[in-house]
């Protein structure tokens, strides 16, 4: 339960010391829905966030239509133009187009927040689940793994794998993801530890279910909420994580652009050329605001304790 | 590793310099530039005399006693021990409380410190006679004697200290036959053959204490607690405390040499990074500090900061692979390759745009402000892309459909590698991407940290092409760069260049202190290089100060930058706090 | 059953330590190269000379050889010297230490300050304008990358108030380079690093403590209160509030494994002499003493954290049982 860009691993507030109803009813999805659905704001960000993810996807489409721009070519002629009509945010020190680096940077920026989300929590689920239900033993392995991984300073991590690993979108995001799904694991494992006393599962067991189908079926329905609120939460932390480490050094590698090693390069130029921080500084403020109050709101609404 | 008997010999390991020292300042502090770059020697300051000509405001009558200066850097220090220092800041501060021998005056020429004067030589050149200044005192009061000098080389050159972790053992186990100690006030260092940077190189360690160290072996020295807390000192202050990670507080030593420096205390305050400089020369939390090159204008609107700027002995360059063996070296055995590159790049945009002008085009392997420099080499490169494509078209480098040259099926397709952090070195190599790109050839930039890259130099060397600084001293000897005999593993030819004329030239040039016969080398050299271009080199830097106005004296230099600042006891304050 | 659990996780806890020092070692390493620590790149050392660096610091051999010796020396209580700077590991520790708590603890106790009204009131108002106001609010200080925040702010406090002859605040150091270092000096200079790390604490707790407000206040406790007529204020705070309290300090003792790489960020932008700072730079200068010596205080915090959230969270949730 260390925190996001103080660099550190995946964070999944309050949610650790909750725990699940019964197996939710297909009602629950529906009311949690609604519910969401009735949180404007929070459909407000969700929204937001979806069409940074278009735009994201898009990019080569729009800096082929709306900048005319490539990200990574070098104008030596045009450095530090201010944001007018050649380029619409500036441009920055190697005289590249801000706008188009800033769309390109969201592929990069999202892409890494999204692929580690997606990867802690698989491996965390996968662990978490294990170790909960089979207990014993192989409880008592993996979660000696996990502590481990946790009780690691997650900065020699960071620095010793991304020297292994070059960071790139993908590498980074395993990097991060590496770091991440211990909590995820241990959040799960909690989770699963107090459903599988109910009584419906127990029957379950009785009546010579499968373990896998046990798990699948009844097990992760259960901690499915849980998990929803982690992801929706997870990824404006990764966001800020991401550029934490590219302000240390370790994150994404120019020429490559991304949100955060566009503000870190920035900062170096702040006296000469302020609004070159401006942009990206606003883009990700936006982006994590918007992904924290969506999450919010689907905490809001999943959150089975908090019905009623 | 392995051992080459031949670098045993002759001229191996002149100077002390150092690829541009990076420590976590060019790592995370989005830095590098102009600013902390000569890995000297904790050396000495002093040289009263000097620093009253040299200077204009220094030691004028209307010198205050007493007051502060704080002096803000982004490289932390880590030892205070000036045998076993190697990095700038370390130097920088020993600088401050430890004087050697010799020291250096702004244009690079040496100046009397400890001793009374320059060494006598004797006819052959291989024995310096230094007689040390008479009444020579430790902070704590004790005579400082031949023996300090004596133990002090000892840890690097006698083997009884050879578990002594020195840099400097290196050199001095290979230079040094003997030192003698006829009486209190002499020494006499037997050189095992001639070489002209000896002095240079050699006469500005910080004097250590017989009396505080010498009881300790070579392991125990390596951890004694002077290394951290040197409570006794010969230089213009003495030792109060460190803060690990944040500061160096010293006083002033009231034995010094030269009599009590002006201030009472100079602190040494380690900052985050460059901009943390700025914004603090600009708060007056700190009175001297380094200035990046993009920052120059903020500093210099500053009303309560002035600025100054000067040329320094580093470059920045890059290094082809010259190993015909390695996937780089098939590439770059071509100088007609080689030549394109260069010429191909337009280093004057590169100084204006990568270093806000705060730099200078080089023109050859020698820094400019050099005695031995040759202002126009055989072979001058001014930016000309016609010349470049034609010249690979010539060379049989012919585009493929990708648009990528290339020769008998061998892609003009390598990968650059320089240290991540460095802010310029970053940009440059995106750059040298761009304009390659323009003339067919397909180069990657990568960064890597730099142990990686330092093993890559020194011993891996799978590199296609690596981008570094390099420091100079003085002397315009260059053998650790270029000299063949370098290219064993963990020496600095990494590129793998072997010419046996520059072999010979260098070689020449360090046996004789005939200084006319030694420019004329070197100036030979040049011309050779400036046509073998094995390892381009892209600019020479520009270091640049920020000085609080209330701060007078401080008579920075090319060559009074760091380590050797004999004017550091004449610095004073005007409101004398 | 306590006691003896108790005494499974501490032998759990052994193959804990084992196991991050020996990852910690082996990623190092494989990573390292041929670089030998303290030295960077000396063109004038002799590849004997290297070599000889190299036996002095026990790198010639296998690493799992490194790892014994160590584990020995560690057994004995010693940590060695650093290979940078040849200083005792403890004593770099022990420096740094005392820096990171001071600045951590300040940011969390302005934490809770902040974060505690801004909860209750987001409870008590659930849905409300004012809830939402204050939702964002608590995330937006968050939303922003805390190096620039940290910049931002000394630009304001630090910059630009000293160049308008106003008060400002120190933007280095954890005090004055000068005659620093009394209590009111070291204050300044941790308002605004504990700032920026307090938005951290701030925007998680209050979250936090609405949700749990939120949920106490649905207890059968709270109604049967409500229903003797007890006046909503104390309903509110003594039997809500106090309530809602308890899992926060678990939360707060599970920022104790944080210490290390916690406020590095924020220790590194201000030029906070940390532990986190410490950590950051050995480790890119592969300083293997100093890197284990921290590694294994680190992992001995994550443990006690660890088990002390444990505890609290059984406590908490009476259907989970150790065995």
């Amino acid at each position: 339960m260390i925190g996001p860009s103080r660099v550190a691993e995946l964070d999944m507030p309050a949610a650790g010391v909750e725990t699940a109803a019964a197996r939710p009813a297909q009602s629950y999805w529906n009311q949690s829905w609604e519910r969401l659905r009735a949180n404007r704001l929070g459909m407000a960000a969700g929204v937001l966030i979806l069409v940074l993810a278009v735009i994201a996807v898009l990019a080569p489409v729009f800096s082929a239509v709306l900048t005319h721009y490539q990200p990574q070519t070098i104008n030596l002629d045009q450095t530090f133009a201010r944001p007018g009509a050649t380029h619409l945010l500036g441009s920055d020190e190697l005289g590249r187009d801000s706008l188009t680096r800033l769309i390109w940077g969201a592929r990069v920026s999202l892409g890494v927040a999204f692929l580690t989300v997606a990867l802690a929590l698989t491996v965390g689920t996968t662990v978490g689940m294990v170790a909960g239900y089979y207990g014993g033993w192989i409880d008592d392995v993996l979660m000696r793994l996990v502590d481990t991984v946790l009780a690691i300073p997650a900065i020699f991590l960071f620095i010793l794998m991304s020297i292994l690993f070059r960071p790139n979108a993908v590498t980074l995001a395993a990097i991060v993801a590496s770091v991440g799904w211990g909590s995820v694991a241990r959040l799960v494992r909690g989770e699963v530890l107090s459903v599988k006393q109910r009584d419906f599962i127990l029957a379950t067991r009785s009546i010579g279910a499968r373990d896998s189908r046990l798990m699948v079926r009844h097990l992760l329905p259960n901690v499915l909420p849980v998990l929803i609120v982690a992801a929706s939460l997870g990824v404006g932390q990764i966001i800020l994580i991401e550029a934490a480490l590219d302000f240390l050094g370790l994150g994404i590698q120019p020429p490559t652009p991304s949100w955060g090693n566009m503000l870190t390069n920035a900062q170096s130029y702040f006296f000469h050329s302020g609004f070159l921080v401006a942009f990206p500084g606003i883009t990700i403020f936006v982006t994590v605001l918007a992904s924290n109050i969506f999450g919010n709101g689907v905490r809001d609404a999943f959150d089975p304790r908090l019905k009623g | 590793m392995s051992r080459d008997e031949d670098h045993k010999d002759d001229g191996f390991a002149q100077f002390e310099q150092f690829l541009e020292e990076w420590s976590r300042r060019d790592f995370l502090k989005r830095t590098g530039g102009a600013a902390a770059y000569l890995s000297f020697i904790g050396g000495g300051l002093a040289a009263f005399l000097e620093a009253c000509a040299g200077g204009t405001s220094n030691n004028t009558p209307t010198a205050k006693k007493g007051g502060h200066v704080v002096e803000g850097n982004f490289s932390d220090i880590r030892t205070l021990n000036s045998m076993l220092s190697s990095d700038t800041a370390s130097n920088q501060v020993i600088g401050l409380m430890f004087d050697g021998l010799l020291n250096y005056k702004k244009d690079g020429s040496l100046v009397a410190a400890l001793a009374q004067d320059l060494p006598k030589t004797n006819s052959d050149g291989t024995v310096y006679t230094f007689k040390l200044r008479s009444g020579l005192k430790w902070s704590d009061g004790q005579p400082l004697t031949s023996d300090d000098v004596k133990f002090t080389y000892q840890l690097a050159y006698d083997s009884q200290y050879k578990d002594v972790t020195s840099p400097r053992r290196g050199d001095l186990s290979k230079y040094i036959k003997s030192i003698d100690t006829p009486d209190p006030q002499t020494v006499v260092i037997t050189t095992t053959q001639v070489f002209a940077p000896f002095l240079s190189s050699h006469g500005r360690y910080g004097i250590l204490p017989k009396h505080v160290l010498g009881s300790l072996d070579g392991k125990a020295i390596n951890t004694a607690p002077f290394n951290t807390a040197p409570n006794v000192t010969c230089g213009a202050f003495k030792f109060v405390k460190w803060d690990k990670g944040q500061q160096v507080t010293m006083e002033r030593n009231d034995n010094f040499w030269a009599g009590p420096p002006n201030l009472d205390q100079w602190i040494y305050k380690v900052l985050p990074d460059s901009v943390a400089v700025t914004n603090q020369l600009k708060t007056g939390e700190i009175d001297i500090g380094p200035v990046d090159p993009s920052h120059f204008d903020a500093v210099k609107s500053a009303d309560n900061v002035a600025v100054t700027e000067f040329p320094v002995p580093t470059f920045t360059f890059y290094a082809y692979q010259l190993d015909a063996a390695k996937k780089g070296g098939k590439l770059f055995s071509d100088k007609a390759v080689r030549q394109a590159l260069l010429f191909a790049l337009n280093r004057d945009q590169v100084v204006s745009a990568v270093y806000f002008g705060h730099g200078s085009v080089a023109n050859s392997v020698e820094p400019p402000i050099s005695w031995a420099y040759k202002d126009k080499p055989q072979v001058l490169y001014s930016f000309d892309k016609a010349k470049a494509e034609s010249m690979l078209e010539s060379a049989g480098w012919t585009k493929g459909s990708d648009g990528i040259r290339a020769k008998n099926g061998l892609k003009l397709k390598f990968d650059m590698i320089t240290n991540a952090g460095n802010k310029q070195r970053e940009s440059m190599l995106q750059v040298m991407q761009q304009s390659w790109k323009d003339i067919g050839v397909d180069a990657t930039p990568s960064l890597i940290q730099f142990p990686q890259l330092v093993s890559q130099i020194t011993n891996i060397r799978t590199f296609d092409m690596f981008l570094v600084g390099f420091n100079f001293d003085e002397d315009p000897d260059q053998g650790q760069l270029w000299h063949s005999r370098n290219t064993v593993a963990g020496g600095f030819n990494g590129f793998d260049f072997k010419n046996s004329d520059v072999d010979s030239l260098l070689d020449q040039a360090v046996g004789t202190l005939d200084k006319t016969k030694r420019k004329q080398l070197y100036g030979q050299f040049q011309d050779i290089m400036s046509d073998v271009v094995p390892a381009p080199i892209i600019l020479f830097n520009h270091g640049i100060w920020g000085v609080s106005k209330r701060v007078q004296g401080a008579d920075f230099g090319p060559f009074n930058q760091f380590a050797t600042r004999p004017w550091n006891h004449n610095v004073w304050v005007t409101d004398g706090k | 059953m306590l006691v003896r659990y108790v005494a499974r996780r501490f032998l759990a806890s052994l193959v804990v330590v084992l196991g991050v020092t020996l990852i910690t070692l082996i990623l190092m390493d494989r990573t390292r190269g041929t670089y030998v620590p303290g030295i960077d790149l000396n063109p004038s050392l002799r590849p004997e000379d290297i070599e000889h660096l190299r036996e002095n610091l026990g790198l010639d051999r296998p690493f799992y050889v490194w790892y014994l010796t160590w584990l020995g020396s560690v057994l004995h209580g010693d940590f060695g010297h650093s290979m940078i700077d040849g200083s005792p590991v403890l004593s770099h520790i022990l420096d740094r230490l005392p820096n990171t708590l001071e600045l951590t603890a300040t940011a969390i106790v302005i934490g809770v300050l902040v974060a505690v009204p801004l909860g209750v009131i987001g409870a008590l108002r659930r849905g409300s304008k004012t809830d939402h106001a204050l939702t964002v609010t608590s995330v937006a200080g968050f939303a922003v990358p805390q190096f620039w925040m940290g910049l931002m702010l000394i630009l304001i406090f630090s910059v630009t108030l000293e160049q308008h002859g106003l008060p400002w605040l120190p933007s280095s150091g954890a005090f004055s380079a000068f005659n620093g270092g009394d209590f009111l000096d070291r204050v300044e200079h941790l308002v605004l690093p504990a700032t920026v790390l307090s938005f951290f604490y701030t925007s998680q707790w209050s979250r936090f403590i609405r949700s749990s407000m939120l949920e106490v206040l649905s207890q059968d406790y709270i109604r049967t209160a409500r229903a003797k007529g007890m006046s909503e204020r104390r309903v509110v705070y003594l039997h809500g509030l106090r309530n809602a309290l308890i899992p926060l300090i678990t939360l707060i003792g599970l920022e104790l494994p944080g210490l290390v790489s916690g406020g590095l960020v924020v220790e590194v932008v201000f030029g906070w002499p940390g532990i986190g700072k410490l950590a950051f730079e050995r480790a890119l200068q592969y300083d293997y003493t100093t890197v284990m010596g921290v590694t294994f205080f680190a992992t001995l915090l994550v443990i006690a954290g660890n088990l002390l959230a444990d505890l609290l969270y059984g406590a908490l949730d009476p259907r989970i049982r150790y065995g």
